[in-house]
């Protein structure tokens, strides 16, 4: 196996690896718009403004939990892919070498038909994975485009939170957590993004 | 790849091995082909590492689209991890391989070839007018393990019975059975688990007219040193590493 195929399979694992951190924090954010939604209830008037946001932070929260387990869908095939790459790799060089082996045999030329099967096979391979890279790249920045939504959601918490008197503090806690947790999905997905965007077709 | 011829007749039996450019890590072993008129069985065809040496050795007497059967005594890597490679070449084939290790070999890549699997009791290769025999030999090594005889040819090929390591440039059939006998005794004791298994493959194969015994690696018996081979394997206690 040389380098490039390492890479590509290390690539590829990699999204599930850092898709399953995201998926817990994208949890997290389910979990802190229902802690907010009850703090907001309680609050009452004085937390008018939340009540909204919450209901927002937990519906991009499970968008982010749909999306996050459809790209891991897409990742397992994207991963298969990679495998069957490898074999029609391996196999079409070890057909030439074959074939080269056996120019003065008999039945040499026979070995031909393999050889142009195999690199076909091959290259099929090679384009689909390069589609499929490209897809899986617009699915990420859609997980990017809902961690940016995040943060400013958790700017206009605090803003509100500002305005909930002996409620602030629970609240500021939550616009907290949202930011923080909006931010570990934009670098984890991120660093999936810069893994795979050198196999992306042009 | 060294070819040698070791039956002529209405089929032809071919013996590959002792491939010079093989990796020195892996170790010799030695396919056989059988070629009729118009098909060819390729027996134990070896580790991936070979595929290519070892199709280009088989394009010196088959078509590829000739090459229409695989057999595998058993599941080792050294047999058959050349599966998949096979898989991909040949476009009307069939594996005819143990059933018990059916899920096991099929991890190498078993995608177009058919697999037809050797219930334990045995069975036949029909290749032709040609009928081999499909003689159980299970624990030797392997549990799920098989060997083929040729009743015309009078040939068995006999897997890991009566292998031997040796120099990858050895003679391929052996010319002095007692200085042979320890090139092959610690394979036999070590790689061979029961001594229950061994008289019952004895048993059955004394019954055989062989007149050459081709084990997958080293050298073949002829003639009366198949009967010393035996003779000296019914007398040897295996299963020494308990």
């Amino acid at each position: 196996m040389n380098n490039q195929t390492k890479s590509q399979f290390v690539a590829v694992a990699s999204i599930t690896s850092e898709l399953s951190a995201v998926m817990v924090v994208a949890k997290e954010i389910s979990l802190a718009a229902a802690n907010a939604k009850a703090i907001a209830f309680r609050a009452g008037d004085k937390a008018k403004g939340f009540q909204p946001i919450t209901d927002f932070i937990n519906e991009l929260a499970k968008e982010t939990i749909e999306l996050v387990t459809d790209i891991n869908v897409y990742a397992l095939l994207l991963y298969r892919l990679t495998v069957n790459e490898y074999r029609r790799t391996s196999a079409y060089n070890r057909f030439e070498q074959a074939a080269k082996l056996a120019e003065n045999a008999a039945y040499g030329a026979t070995m031909q038909g393999p050889v142009d099967t195999a690199k076909a096979r091959m290259q099929d391979c090679q384009r689909q994975f390069k589609r499929d890279v490209t897809h899986l790249l617009s699915q990420l920045e859609a997980v990017m485009h809902h961690a940016r939504a995040a943060r400013v959601i958790a700017a206009n918490s605090r803003i509100e939170a500002s305005q909930a008197g002996e409620y602030l503090q629970s609240l500021q806690a939550v616009a907290e957590s949202v930011d923080k947790a909006a931010h570990t999905i934009h670098d984890n997905v991120q660093r999936c993004r810069v893994a795979l965007s050198i196999y992306r077709s042009n | 790849m060294k070819m040698t011829k070791i039956y002529e007749g209405s089929h032809q039996w071919i013996m590959f091995g002792r491939d010079a450019n093989k990796p020195a890590s892996i170790i010799d072993s030695n396919q056989y082909v059988v070629r009729t008129a118009n098909r060819c069985l390729l027996m134990d065809p070896g580790g991936s590492e070979l595929f290519a040496p070892m199709m280009a050795a088989v394009l010196h007497h088959a078509p590829v689209e000739q090459i229409t059967d695989l057999f595998a005594s058993h599941q080792d890597p050294d047999v058959i991890s050349s599966l998949g490679l096979w898989d991909q070449a040949l476009t009307n084939a069939k594996l005819h391989a143990p059933a018990i290790w059916e899920g096991f070999l099929r991890h190498f890549g078993c995608e177009s070839i058919e697999y037809v699997p050797i219930p334990d009791h045995g069975g036949s290769i029909k290749l032709d007018s040609l009928e081999l025999q499909l003689i159980p030999a299970h624990y030797l090594h392997s549990s799920g393990n098989f060997h083929v005889y040729d009743p015309q040819a009078k040939i068995l090929m006999s897997g890991d019975v009566g292998a031997a390591l040796e120099a990858p440039d050895a003679p391929v059939f052996v010319d002095n059975f007692d200085a042979h006998i320890d090139k092959m005794r610690y394979f036999h004791q070590r790689w061979m688990p029961s001594n229950q298994a061994k008289r019952a493959w004895i048993e059955r194969v004394r019954k055989l007219d062989i007149e050459i015994l081709a084990p997958q690696h080293g050298r073949m018996f002829k003639g009366d040193d198949v009967k010393r081979f035996l003779d000296w394997f019914d007398a040897l206690q295996v299963g020494i590493a308990v």
